[in-house]
């Protein structure tokens, strides 16, 4: 094809931009170079249009997990004399990174979940690329399945954002003893735990778990980058919510036959033991089935629960 | 079914995987790569078309070459120019978020409990922390086994369902799919007794059996509603003020005039198969869900707070 017989595409344009970069020298590209290789940008009628382009396309492309360096001998960001080139290992997929039809049909149950909703897209781009390792037939015993997640808290999206550039965010955050105040904070991962997302996120200097359905206000993202934690970090942290889960245990009395019986799997005398993360979240689940359910044990969780009939009868008196 | 639309940023994540894909594995027919990649026929070669049209006007290169001629009769093949391209890059933030908290929750789900091949591949994609599953009962897990052979064996089933009222009955129901919404399993099915598509909650399947004949013809050619609630008959309208925290109880019913105030207070109108089941779903919020209208909907929820509080406060009663 010779230079301008037709226009290219948007997607046409990003490809070959991504291949001159990747062909490019160790010392990567100047913007001329580029302008020079790249057609799309050769037929612009201004050097302002070129740079807007570009501007737009580094962007995508950085989003797009395609990692862009500007190496510039300028301190002042970036000027005429930068280069561009692609970061060391953002195409290198780890050596022992494998995936055999079991992995596959978990992703694609893990992408359809999104049903459409909010990062539904994002998950279907991102099993496009796993497919692009190999053929694998995913296994037909878990077709008939759908999972569909539920996301629909407001801050999700945001905090999505906050995570995937590293930034800081800033949301009212209300205890459950009614107290409400600002944090700010740099997330870092969303986690569904007992049918909640949770927040994983460092505030100040600790790493805390927030409970999405408590976060009262708009989530604002500032343009300040957020601190780094590194993954054994985060490690740490979860292994001490599970540590924390599996200590905390409620002892129930549960009446024979009835449908509390069969949704804790209840047998003979009726006494299960339950783990549970949050007391409150917890009472919530056991208040759904009424009179089926006695605590037993611990006292502040009986008492929670006493006093959360309490609420009912009053506002509805 | 393979997606008919596709934007420039899918576009160009396709070409980057078949390069992958292509120089791995070698030349593939197009209708191949549209079954593997689950896009037409047509976007793939309008993929391929990306690929072969990256030339580098500046050097009078070009980054991949096509073979048109194999390409027109259905082939995808293609070989290296300057391209120094071999596979796509690695997962974006976005995507990696999106696939994490998807496998998070399936590691959430009590089927998956023990999963070794969702660990492995948790761990891959970043999040691999242990799974907190706590509500997974065993009774639950057989029942889920037991739907699960019977969907792959296409036959039909035999169980025992309370509803919500606390109504037993024995069901024949020829099982379509599973879902999981929200936090709870439900099996759609074809209901022998109502001739019509079924959602059964599987925490109200006191008992199932998985028996040897084969799903009905009619279940075979049903169309499963998009909603587990898609069925409400003889509905009642109820009116609710729940405060924010507590505003999921409206993702639970169809639901409309829905109205936020400054502090974050819901107010709306949802639509309920039976008023007497109500108590439970709101009650559930202590107080942070009420019940405006009407009043018979107010006083099912009062009476059940009453039943279930008289219960709670006197354990020992019940043995």
């Amino acid at each position: 094809m010779s230079a301008g017989a037709s226009k290219q595409s948007p997607a046409e344009r990003l490809f070959t931009l991504t291949c001159c970069l990747m062909a490019a020298p160790v010392i990567g590209l100047s913007k001329n170079d580029i302008f020079r290789s790249v057609v799309s940008y050769a037929e612009q009628g201004s050097d302002l249009a070129k740079e807007k382009m570009f501007d737009r396309d580094k962007s995508d492309l950085r989003e797009m997990g395609v990692q862009l360096e500007v190496i510039d001998s300028s301190s002042f960001g970036e000027t005429d004399s930068a280069r561009y080139r692609i970061a060391k290992g953002s195409f290198d997929w780890p050596a022992d990174f494998e995936i055999n039809n079991e992995h596959m049909t978990l992703l694609e149950l893990a992408a359809k979940a999104w049903n459409n909703q909010l990062l539904s897209k994002q998950a279907q781009s991102g099993l496009i690329r796993l497919r692009s390792l190999g053929i694998v037939e995913s296994s037909r015993q878990l077709s008939a399945f759908t999972p569909r997640l539920l996301a629909p808290q407001e801050s999700f999206a945001p905090l999505a954002d906050a995570i995937a550039e590293g930034k800081l965010v800033r949301f009212s955050y209300r205890k459950i003893d009614g107290t409400t105040s600002v944090r700010e904070v740099t997330p870092l991962k969303l986690r569904f735990i007992e049918g909640q997302w949770v927040l994983l996120a460092k505030q100040s200097k600790e790493i805390k778990n927030f409970l999405l359905r408590r976060i009262v206000s708009k989530v604002k993202s500032s343009e300040l980058a957020g601190e780094t934690v590194s993954l054994v970090q985060i490690d740490e942290v979860e292994a001490a919510l599970v540590e924390f889960v599996t200590k905390n245990i409620a002892v129930l009395k549960i009446e024979q036959d009835s449908e509390a019986w069969w949704h804790f799997g209840a047998k003979d005398s009726g006494t299960v033991e339950v783990n549970f993360m949050d007391e409150a979240l917890f009472a919530e689940d056991l208040m759904e089935f009424g009179s089926e359910v006695q605590i037993l044990s611990p006292e502040s969780l009986r008492q929670r629960i006493d006093s959360g009939w309490q609420q009912v009868l009053d506002t509805h008196a | 079914m393979p997606k008919q639309e596709i934007d420039a940023e899918d576009l160009f994540n396709l070409s980057l995987s078949i390069v992958g894909l292509v120089l791995r594995d070698g030349p593939m027919a197009t209708t191949e790569l549209a079954t593997h990649f689950g896009y037409t026929e047509k976007t793939i070669v309008r993929a391929v078309k990306t690929i072969a049209n990256s030339e580098d006007i500046g050097r009078f290169e070009t980054h991949f070459y096509v073979d048109d001629e194999l390409l027109a009769k259905g082939e995808v093949d293609f070989s290296i120019g300057m391209a120094a391209l071999r596979r796509p890059p690695l997962l974006s933030k976005r995507q990696t978020t999106a696939l994490a908290a998807g496998l998070d929750f399936l590691a959430a789900l009590p089927q998956f409990a023990g999963n070794v091949a969702l660990s492995q591949i948790r761990n891959q994609i970043g999040s691999g922390s242990l799974p907190i599953t706590i509500l997974a009962s065993p009774a639950r897990q057989e029942t889920l086994h037991t739907i699960q052979q019977a969907l792959v064996d296409k036959t039909q089933l035999v169980a025992s369902y309370v509803n919500q009222l606390g109504e037993k009955s024995e069901r024949d129901i020829d099982p379509l799919r599973v879902d999981y919404v929200g936090r709870r399993h439900y099996l759609r099915g074809w209901c022998h007794s109502n001739q019509a598509v079924r959602s059964f909650r599987l925490d109200r399947i006191t008992k199932i059996e998985n028996t040897d004949k084969p799903i009905s013809q009619a279940a075979e050619s049903a169309e499963i509603p998009l909603e587990v609630f898609g069925q409400i008959e003889n509905e009642t309208t109820v009116k609710i003020r729940a405060t924010h925290e507590a505003s999921e109880i409206f993702w639970n019913f169809p639901a409309t005039d829905i109205q936020r105030d400054t502090e974050g207070n819901v107010t709306g109108k949802i639509q309920v198969g039976s008023v007497k089941a109500l108590g439970r779903h709101v009650a559930r919020y202590a107080g942070q869900v009420r019940v405006l209208s009407p009043e018979s909907a107010v006083e099912a929820v009062r009476q059940f707070a009453i039943h279930a509080r008289h219960g709670s406060l006197t354990p020992e009663d019940q043995d």
